[in-house]
């Protein structure tokens, strides 16, 4: 159910039981710890630090906001074929 | 291993050229055309983990902004397809030792390695086997 993330099982928590704790669930999310939500045995919400958002949110904008292109560079550039890239992860296998 | 600079493409995540960032006593350059170009390529045809990736490989080359003008990319067409002119001409002006490549097909022919002396070429596979051999 939940692929890209490492987290303890005493963190996901149905949503059912958060309720009954939520004060005390939201005094432990401090930095990155966090708390998935669950219902019907999905993830529906994770409870997280604001400041944690807010920094994952600036890191996100940050990285995607990043560029090496340079506009007068790409008339020279190139675009790579399938079969190129292809052919390029064979020849690096070591 | 005497320190070696070395221009760089990379463009796959696992193998050789993943591998070449972990070498030490190597100082990796790279120019702003073939950061260009590689992203331009991430961007259209790669996953946004590869663009992450390139981000933080790229943060430990040091990166080059000499533009090949027109005379010398004119010249590099003599040896190498139009469209990989610009790319020979801007590793000609790195003056690296090494130049890097998975592009065998372009790169690793005679007329090319002439024109890329005294700098060699070799793919990251033959790197490592020179540095075994050594």
């Amino acid at each position: 159910m939940i692929k890209i993330m490492n987290i303890q099982n005493s963190k996901i928590i149905p949503i059912s039981q958060a309720r009954a704790k939520l004060g005390n669930l939201l005094d432990q999310t401090k930095n990155d710890q966090y708390f998935l939500l669950t219902r019907g045995g999905k993830v529906k919400a994770a409870l997280v630090d604001i400041d944690y958002l807010e920094k994952l949110q600036e890191d996100l904008s940050e990285l995607y906001g990043k560029t090496y292109i340079d506009p007068r560079l790409l008339p020279l550039t190139r675009k790579f074929s399938d079969e190129e890239i292809a052919q390029w992860l064979k020849d690096d296998q070591l | 291993m005497a320190k070696r600079r070395s221009t760089l493409a990379v463009n796959s995540p696992i193998g050789g050229s993943a591998k070449i960032f972990t070498e030490k006593n190597l100082g990796l350059i790279v120019s702003t055309l073939v950061l260009t170009e590689v992203e331009r390529n991430i961007r259209n045809k790669l996953a946004d983990y590869h663009l992450t990736r390139f981000f933080l490989l790229v943060d430990r080359l040091i990166i080059l902004n000499h533009i090949p003008n027109q005379k010398q990319i004119e010249s590099a067409k003599k040896v190498i397809a139009e469209k990989d002119a610009p790319i020979l001409a801007s590793a000609k002006l790195a003056k690296s030792q090494i130049l890097l490549t998975l592009d065998q097909r372009h790169f690793l022919i005679p007329a090319v390695e002439r024109f890329i002396k005294p700098a060699q070429i070799l793919t990251p596979k033959m790197f490592f086997a020179e540095k075994d051999r050594v």
